[in-house]
């Protein structure tokens, strides 16, 4: 999706606060960043590892230069096979004026070799946020891959999908919290914009703010 | 039936958890999954489970199957908290350098 599109259509659908969660590559977000400026939008760095056990987990960064650190360490994690253009299409990084800067080559669509577990210990020590995406799909999500999830406290939030309906839903997971739920997009093409959103009240557009609607601190307000 | 110990042989097999004794429990089945949301809902007792997954939740999942032993295949190689964990559930864990097709195919073999 081309920034300058995805932008027009963020603001058309009254959002006002997106992340990009890219496969395995934050390569694309100061890109994104720079047009959601330009657009007034709140953007979020984010990124969605696929674990060696081929759980999807989604990590988000206020700090830039951390993130930058941890994309560095998670691209050499990654598998190094190449990418098969033909099939998936080609992997480009792009400027704010949709100039391609560079041709990925490796397959970012393959696993890295963290488990689940080693991803959030590198996510924490780059000050990252973490959540399990799209938990209650049926492919790729941690209860998919690992039957339950193994310890809930180890994550700040969990990803569920744009038609997960909570109330059904909450009955296969009583032990999480309904406020640690946050409901997205997942969206891969315009169309599918918006299809899945979550409001936050909170102070500035932040992940820290965010973990404190997760937490119901000062007043903050989550509800999907 | 077959003895696990058997099996082991047959497949170029080491037993990691060498306190459980391969030759005191019996196969009569094998079940080949990677994804545990799956083996939870269709595994069976008595069934070796073929698989590289090597998360520590295969050892709650063999466990609340009945499974008696994991063989990791493609020398899938599980963390030593997975190890322990799978002596005090005395769960059985052999690992092969062969793939989860040829595994499946020997134990197939043996059964039949």
């Amino acid at each position: 999706m081309s920034p300058v599109a995805l932008m027009q259509r963020v603001q058309d659908l009254k959002i006002d606060w997106i992340a990009i969660t890219d496969h395995n590559s934050m390569a694309n977000c100061p890109a994104y960043e720079k047009v959601a400026g330009d657009f007034g939008i709140a953007f979020t760095w984010g990124v969605e590892i696929q674990t060696a056990e081929e759980i999807h987990l989604l990590a988000y960064f206020d700090d830039h230069s951390q993130a930058q650190e941890f994309d560095k360490l998670l691209y050499s994690s990654l598998l190094p096979l190449q990418n098969d253009a033909d099939f998936f299409g080609d992997q480009v990084v792009i400027d704010e004026n949709e100039n391609i800067i560079k041709l990925e080559e490796r397959a970012l669509i393959n696993s890295s070799i963290w488990g689940v577990d080693e991803a959030v210990d590198m996510i924490r020590n780059h000050d990252g946020y973490c959540m399990p995406a799209h938990i209650d799909a049926t492919a790729n999500s941690i209860i998919s891959q690992l039957g339950f999830i193994p310890n809930p406290e180890m994550f700040d939030a969990f990803g569920i999908t744009a038609k997960c309906n909570v109330e059904a839903y909450k009955q296969q997971v009583p032990y999480l919290e309904t406020n640690s739920l946050i409901r997205s997009s997942d969206a891969h093409y315009l169309a599918d914009m918006g299809s899945g959103w979550t409001k936050f009240y909170v102070e500035k557009p932040v992940m820290e703010e965010i973990m404190l609607t997760v937490s119901g601190t000062n007043g903050r307000l989550i509800s999907i | 039936m077959i003895l696990l110990s058997e099996y082991i042989a047959a497949i170029d097999g080491v037993n990691i958890t060498p306190v459980m004794d391969a030759a005191k429990i019996e196969l009569s089945s094998g079940y080949v999954c990677d994804m545990l949301s799956d083996v939870m809902g269709s595994a069976k007792s008595g069934q070796a489970w073929i698989t590289i997954m090597k998360h520590l939740n295969v050892i709650a999942v063999a466990s609340m199957t009945g499974i008696p032993v994991i063989i990791f295949a493609k020398s899938s190689n599980p963390d030593q908290a997975v190890i322990d964990k799978a002596v005090e559930e005395e769960i059985c864990l052999v690992q092969s350098s062969k793939t989860a097709f040829e595994l499946s195919g020997i134990l197939y073999q043996m059964l039949n």
